[in-house]
C-alpha cells in the first residue's frame, strides 16, 4: 500500500494540471458551440457539401455539427488525444521512472517482490487515470448542458466517457508494456507518444482513403470513433472485446519481462 | 566549436527521424489531392451562389480553397503541431540533459564561459532547426509539384512554408526558457506535450475573449494561412509578437543560465 500513497502523492501535481486542461478544453471548446449554433445555419449547411478529406481533416467527419452532441463528437476527438497521451505517459513513466532516477537500488532490494511492486505502481496509474476520466465526464455534462439549452441526452455522453476510459487504459497498457520491455529508461515515453500519434494520423488516413480500411484494426481512434458511437447509440462490441485482448496481453507481459530483467542501478 | 558538433551529433539520429517523418507524412497527404480534386466540382458551384459576406465570415476564398494551396493548408495545423513538438523537445532538452543527466558538472568545469556554452549549444539546436525546415519545404514543394493539377504561386507557398520556421522558432525559444527555469528536468517530453498541446487548446478560445485578442496568445493563430494566399505576406503585428517572445526567452535564458548556481551530482 505504501507504493500507491507514494505515487499518487508523486503524481497529483500533474494530475492537477492535467486536469485544468481538460476543463479548460471541455469549457473552452463548449463555448464555441454556442456561437456556431446560433449563427452558423448556413455554414452548416455548406460543410455538409465539402468533399469529405475537408470534413475529415476538420474532424467533422459523419458528425452533424449542428446538434450538441455532434459538435461534442468533434471536442472528443482533442478529449481523446489530452487523455490517451496523459496515459501512455503515465503508464511508461511509473514504471521506468525508478531506472531513470536511479532510485531502482533503493526500492527494489525492499523486501517486497517485484510483481507487488508493479502492481501496487499500475493501481497508483489506474486511480490518477479514472480521476481525470470522472473530472472529464462530470465537466462535459455540465459544460453540455450549459451551453446547449434543452440538451437532455447524457447517456450518449457518458457511453462516449466509457469509450475514453477504454482508450485511456489501453494507452496506459501500451505505456507500461513499453516500459517493461525497454532497458533504455527514457525510450518508453517517447515511443509510447510516439505511437499515439502515429495511430491518430492513421485514424485520418484511413478516412481520407476507403482502400486503406483495412488498417481500422490497427489504430485504436476507429475503435471509438465518436461519429459511430453517435450514430450506432452504442460502443462497437467487437471494439470494445479487442481492446480487453490488446489490454490483458499488454499488462501480463509488462509482468513477465519485468520480473525478469536486469535492473539498471 | 566542440560543443557544437557534439550536440550535433548527439542529435543526429533524433533529428533524421524528424525528418523522414515530415517528408512521408507531407507526400503520403498531399498524394490524396489528386482524388480530392475531383470531388470538389459540387462544392465548387454552392460555393459560388453563396453572397459574397457570407464566404467573408466563413473565411472562404474561392480562388484559393481548392486549389493545391489551399489543401496543403488544410494539413499545416497539424504539421505545425508536430513541428512544435520537436522543436519543443529540442529547446528543453539540449540545456537540461546535462543536468538530468549528471554531466553539468563535466561540462561546466572546462575552461568555457557559460555564455559560449550556451551559445554553442543554441546554435545547434538552430542549425538542426533550420535543416529539419529545408527538408520540410523541399518536401512539400516536391509533393506540390508532383500532385499539382494547375500551377500555384510559389511566392506564396513559400511564405505559407516558412511559417513552420517561425513557429519552431517560438517553441525553441520557449524550450530554452523551461528549461532553465525549472530546476531539474527528468522527463523532456513532460514538458513538451503538456506545453505545445496547452498553445493550440489556447487558440479555442476565441469565442471567449475575441477572436483577435486570442490571436496574440498562441503562435498557432500568429499565421493565417488565408491571408498569406490573399497577400503574399504576413501580418506585422504578429510578427513582431513572435519576435519579441523569442527575444525575450533567450535573453532570459542567457541571464540565468550564466548566474545559476548548478550543483554538482552527488
Amino acid at each position: 500500500m505504501n507504493i500507491i500513497f507514494r505515487e499518487i502523492r508523486a503524481h497529483y501535481k500533474g494530475l492537477i494540471g492535467w486536469s485544468a486542461g481538460m476543463l479548460f478544453l471541455v469549457i473552452a471548446g463548449m463555448a464555441k458551440f454556442s456561437a456556431i449554433a446560433s449563427g452558423g445555419q448556413q455554414a452548416i449547411q455548406l460543410f455538409k457539401t465539402f468533399p469529405k478529406p475537408v470534413l475529415v481533416i476538420a474532424g467533422i467527419n459523419g458528425l452533424d455539427v449542428g446538434t450538441a452532441i455532434g459538435y461534442f463528437g468533434v471536442l472528443y476527438l482533442y478529449i481523446l488525444l489530452l487523455a490517451t497521451i496523459h496515459a501512455a505517459m503515465i503508464g511508461a513513466e511509473i514504471i521506468s521512472k525508478e531506472e531513470r532516477d536511479r532510485t531502482s537500488e533503493f526500492l527494489y532490494p525492499k523486501p517486497i517482490s517485484r510483481s507487488k511492486i508493479v502492481t501496487e505502481k499500475l493501481i497508483a496509474a489506474i486511480i490518477n487515470i479514472i480521476i481525470l476520466n470522472l473530472i472529464t465526464t462530470v465537466s462535459s455534462i455540465l459544460a453540455v448542458s450549459f451551453y446547449a439549452k434543452n440538451f437532455s441526452n447524457n447517456n450518449m455522453i457518458l457511453t462516449l466517457m466509457i469509450g475514453l476510459f477504454i482508450m485511456q487504459i489501453l494507452f496506459f497498457a501500451l505505456g507500461s508494456v513499453l516500459a517493461g520491455v525497454f532497458k533504455n529508461p527514457k525510450l518508453p515515453t517517447v515511443v509510447a507518444t510516439a505511437i499515439l500519434l502515429v495511430t491518430y494520423i492513421i485514424w485520418v488516413i484511413v478516412d481520407l482513403n476507403s482502400k486503406l480500411d483495412f488498417l481500422k484494426y490497427v489504430t485504436p481512434f476507429k475503435y471509438f470513433d465518436a461519429s459511430v458511437i453517435i450514430n450506432d447509440g452504442h460502443l462497437d462490441p467487437l471494439y470494445i472485446a479487442l481492446s480487453s485482448v490488446i489490454i490483458v496481453i499488454f499488462i501480463t507481459t509488462t509482468y513477465i519481462f519485468f520480473n525478469r530483467r536486469d535492473l539498471k542501478v | 566549436m566542440n560543443i557544437f558538433w557534439q550536440e550535433l551529433r548527439f542529435n543526429r539520429r533524433t533529428t533524421i527521424i524528424w525528418m523522414v517523418a515530415f517528408a512521408f507524412g507531407i507526400f503520403s497527404y498531399m498524394s490524396l489531392y489528386t482524388a480530392f480534386s475531383h470531388d470538389v466540382s459540387q462544392s465548387m458551384k454552392l460555393l459560388q451562389g453563396f453572397p459574397p459576406v457570407v464566404r467573408a465570415v466563413l473565411g472562404i476564398r474561392i480562388e484559393s480553397f481548392f486549389t493545391v494551396l489551399g489543401f496543403f493548408g488544410y494539413m499545416l495545423t497539424y504539421l505545425w503541431l508536430i513541428g512544435s513538438i520537436q522543436a519543443m523537445n529540442l529547446g528543453t532538452g539540449i540545456l537540461s540533459k546535462e543536468i538530468s543527466g549528471k554531466t553539468a558538472d563535466f561540462l561546466l568545469s572546462k575552461p568555457i564561459s557559460r555564455f559560449k556554452v550556451l551559445t554553442s549549444k543554441l546554435a545547434a539546436a538552430l542549425v538542426i532547426i533550420i535543416a529539419t525546415n529545408i527538408v520540410f519545404v523541399t518536401a512539400s514543394y516536391f509533393s506540390a509539384e508532383v500532385f499539382k493539377t494547375k500551377d500555384f504561386d510559389v511566392t506564396v507557398f513559400a511564405l505559407t512554408c516558412l511559417t513552420m520556421l517561425f513557429i519552431q522558432l517560438f517553441f525553441l525559444s520557449l524550450g530554452f526558457l523551461i528549461s532553465v527555469l525549472v530546476p531539474k528536468i527528468k522527463s523532456v517530453l513532460a514538458y513538451s506535450l503538456p506545453i505545445v498541446f496547452g498553445f493550440f487548446i489556447i487558440g479555442m478560445l476565441d469565442s471567449v475573449i475575441g477572436a483577435e485578442n486570442a490571436r496574440y496568445l498562441t503562435p498557432f493563430k500568429y499565421f493565417d494561412v488565408g491571408y498569406i494566399a490573399l497577400h503574399s505576406a504576413y501580418e506585422w503585428r504578429f510578427l513582431l509578437t513572435e519576435a519579441l517572445v523569442v527575444i525575450v526567452c533567450v535573453v532570459v535564458t542567457y541571464i540565468i543560465f550564466t548566474r545559476r548556481d548548478i550543483q554538482a551530482p552527488v
